[in-house]
């Protein structure tokens, strides 16, 4: 029965709205922009968060995770300087559910080249980075694929007393594959490195994305580091305090984040100040930080979208007035108050549900269209998203937005003395 | 039997700060099945009357009651109901809706009492036969005729089988021709149906179809007649009370009583279009 009438007062609103084509479609114009900016930018919003994280799970995997220095990560107040920390790799490699353990460390220290022909060598303070040889093997979505020049190779478990040149400092040391360097550390630790590779020159236009997260300490950089193993640090520079990164994967069937939670706890207990992230961490972060942008621009659409609502409101006191004496005739045939107001709050309400639809397929074109303008410019695959959850909800609230701006025109026309109606010219 | 009663109906409203009194104590009976014009000059009251004699409106003061039912007691949704269900209205300038076909006019009622979309077209089909509309069934009010119109919104005021019909002006907007139909539509409503026919109006012609003519002047009853006849005057004018009408009365026809000379009781059949 109920349904019955509310499913004859849906035709009674549909055929006033269609009597008034014009002006109902001005209406609905009004709501649609507000809609269509909503869509277009929270969309472009989801998309931005789901391409950055499956960019982030890619380069990460979900059963590895970082440690940076203390409060590096959403942190503190200086959340994002890397600072450097101490490190225990041995404990962190023997904590349950670590499978591999990987760091990098770096100091400034003096470096000799080897004599020219005229006997002069050239020496001076360089970039020393140590670097554990699973660095290269285990953690290549991090490091991307690292070259050195042919007859080279990169470092394997067991080197000690050898180093891997950036190709621009190999060049102004003079030195090849076989030559050795000379690297001081602290306390007159000395040790002459023998060159077993040289990277290969950074490419032109190297700026392809691949891999390079976080960890660049290669082709990017200025090109006069001199890499080492990192257990030669240890022989240079005494035990590390100095670990810029540590990257480890768990053992399969591990949590990640009881794992990290774990590696983190052993190594503050050995006075480290470090703290262990995960892509939980990470993805939580992107999310936080993408969803207020895109509540920030949703925010902004919602203008639009208020205004589209009073455009609604306006017709629906306009139509109120003009069919004063159709409201009185309704109520002369037996439509009760209730009766009227459930009609006209229809009727405003479908103004806006028509809004949201329209608006819903213009948004998802409008940022389909926009994603791939954004993923041309920034050279990456835009993921478009058209969340059903999205347009469910779009498309409930645009009827709710022209319900809720018809509710006072419908009790107005509800409230309408029927005499005073049917006098009404 | 008395279907409607007025007893000292005093009507007052209010038009910016001054006080109007458009009904003063009016009494008035109208049986079942009677034919009943109002006539009287403008600001007599007769739209006033009109509006509580089909529950639009209460009185400020006196009693109206509508087969048995007092006005004054009735909640806003029960005067809804009341009438919904027992009156039809018919106005001078039809008031049909402009966005419906003259099929959903007469359905609107039906639509409001919750009746089922097959029974309601049915019926309303029939009631647009019943008119004389039969073809034009799928028409906008504004593709069809005034006489036509005027039909749409009879056969609108009997959706719901009422048993009383209120015209207000009902040939007002009609020409000569369109106008007699339309008045001997409403009469074999009153002599086929046993309707009760209230015609509020200025027409002379109106008049000759109703059993008993009520002339209103300032608020009160001024004079009565039996059809066709010039209506006596009472003189009553600025009396509290207006004098009684009904039963008394030896120039109406005994209401209840099958009114009128030719009513033979063919309810079904009776294409009361001209």
């Amino acid at each position: 029965m109920v349904v019955r009438k509310l499913l004859d007062f849906l035709q009674l609103a549909g055929r006033s709205i269609l009597h008034r084509k014009m002006r109902s479609w001005l209406t609905v114009i009004g709501v649609f922009i507000g809609i269509t900016a909503v869509v277009a930018l929270i969309s472009i919003g989801l998309g931005l968060e789901r391409t950055i994280n499956e960019q982030v799970s890619g380069v990460f995997g979900v059963d590895n995770f970082v440690i940076l220095s203390g409060n590096t990560f959403g942190g503190g107040p200086h959340g994002g300087d890397a600072g450097e920390y101490a490190l225990d790799l041995e404990l962190l490699k023997s904590i349950e559910g670590v499978k591999v353990a990987a760091a990098l460390r770096e100091r400034t220290g003096f470096v000799q080249g080897q004599p020219d022909a005229e006997g002069n060598t050239l020496q001076g303070f360089l970039p020393v980075m140590g670097l554990s040889a699973e660095l290269m093997t285990e953690f290549k979505s991090f490091t991307g694929e690292l070259e050195v020049m042919p007859g080279g190779r990169l470092f394997e478990p067991g080197d000690v007393e050898v180093a891997v040149l950036d190709y621009e400092i190999s060049r102004r040391l003079g030195v090849e594959v076989g030559d050795t360097i000379l690297v001081a550390g602290d306390d007159s630790n000395e040790l002459n490195l023998t060159i077993i590779g040289i990277m290969a020159p950074p490419e032109e236009e190297d700026d392809d994305s691949e891999g390079g997260f976080g960890v660049s300490f290669s082709s990017g950089s200025d090109g006069d580091t001199i890499n080492v193993p990192y257990e030669t640090m240890d022989l240079l520079w005494g035990p590390a305090d100095d670990v810029l990164v540590t990257l480890v994967r768990t053992e399969p069937g591990y949590d990640v984040d009881d794992v990290a939670d774990r590696a983190e706890e052993a190594l503050n207990d050995r006075g480290s100040d470090i703290s262990a992230v995960t892509y939980t961490d990470i993805s939580e972060a992107i999310g936080t930080m993408t969803s207020t942008i895109s509540a920030f621009l949703a925010g902004i659409a919602g203008i639009s979208l208020l205004v589209g609502g009073v455009g609604v409101m306006n017709t629906m006191f306009t139509s109120v007035l003009e069919r004063t004496k159709e409201i009185g005739v309704m109520k002369a045939v037996g439509a009760k108050n209730s009766h009227v107001w459930t009609i006209f709050l229809i009727e405003s309400g479908l103004m806006g549900l028509v809004g949201g639809i329209v608006g819903t397929l213009l948004g998802l074109g409008l940022s389909a269209v926009a994603s791939s303008f954004i993923g041309r410019f920034f050279d990456i695959d835009l993921i478009v998203v058209a969340s059903p959850l999205l347009i469910a909800y779009t498309l409930i609230g645009s009827f709710g937005i022209g319900a809720l701006a018809g509710l006072w025109p419908a009790w107005r026309a509800s409230r309408l003395p029927v005499v005073d109606a049917l006098r009404y010219e | 039997m008395t279907l409607l009663r007025m007893a000292g109906v005093t009507k007052e409203y209010k038009l910016g700060k001054t006080v109007v009194r458009a009904l003063r104590g009016l009494d008035l009976e109208i049986a079942e099945g009677e034919i009943v014009a109002i006539m009287g000059p403008s600001g007599s009251g007769k739209s006033t009357l009109m509006h509580i004699l089909g529950a639009l409106d209460t009185p400020t003061h006196g009693t109206a009651t509508i087969d048995g039912a007092d006005l004054a007691e009735l909640r806003e949704g029960q005067l809804v109901a009341l009438r919904g269900k027992k009156v039809g209205f018919v106005f001078q300038t039809f008031n049909l809706i402009q966005t419906l076909s003259a099929l959903q006019n007469v359905e609107l009622p039906m639509i409001f009492q919750g009746i089922s979309r097959s029974e309601r077209t049915r019926r309303a089909k029939d009631l647009l036969t019943r008119v004389g509309l039969a073809d034009r069934i799928r028409h906008k009010p504004n593709e069809l005729s005034g006489g036509e119109r005027q039909r749409v919104a009879i056969a609108r005021a009997l959706a719901n089988d009422p048993e009383i019909i209120l015209a207000d002006e009902p040939t007002g907007n009609l020409d000569t021709e369109s106008g007699s139909a339309i008045l001997a539509l409403l009469k074999g409503l009153s002599e086929s149906d046993g309707k009760t026919v209230i015609l509020v109006t200025h027409d002379p012609e109106a008049a000759e179809i109703a059993h008993r003519v009520i002339r209103l002047r300032d608020g009160c009853v001024s004079g009565e007649a039996g059809a066709g006849r010039e209506a006596t005057s009472t003189d009553s004018r600025g009396q509290e009370a207006g004098p009684r009408h009904g039963e008394g009365e030896a120039s109406a026809p005994s209401p209840g009583t099958s009114p009128g000379a030719g009513a033979a009781g063919e309810s079904e059949g009776g294409d009361g279009s001209a």
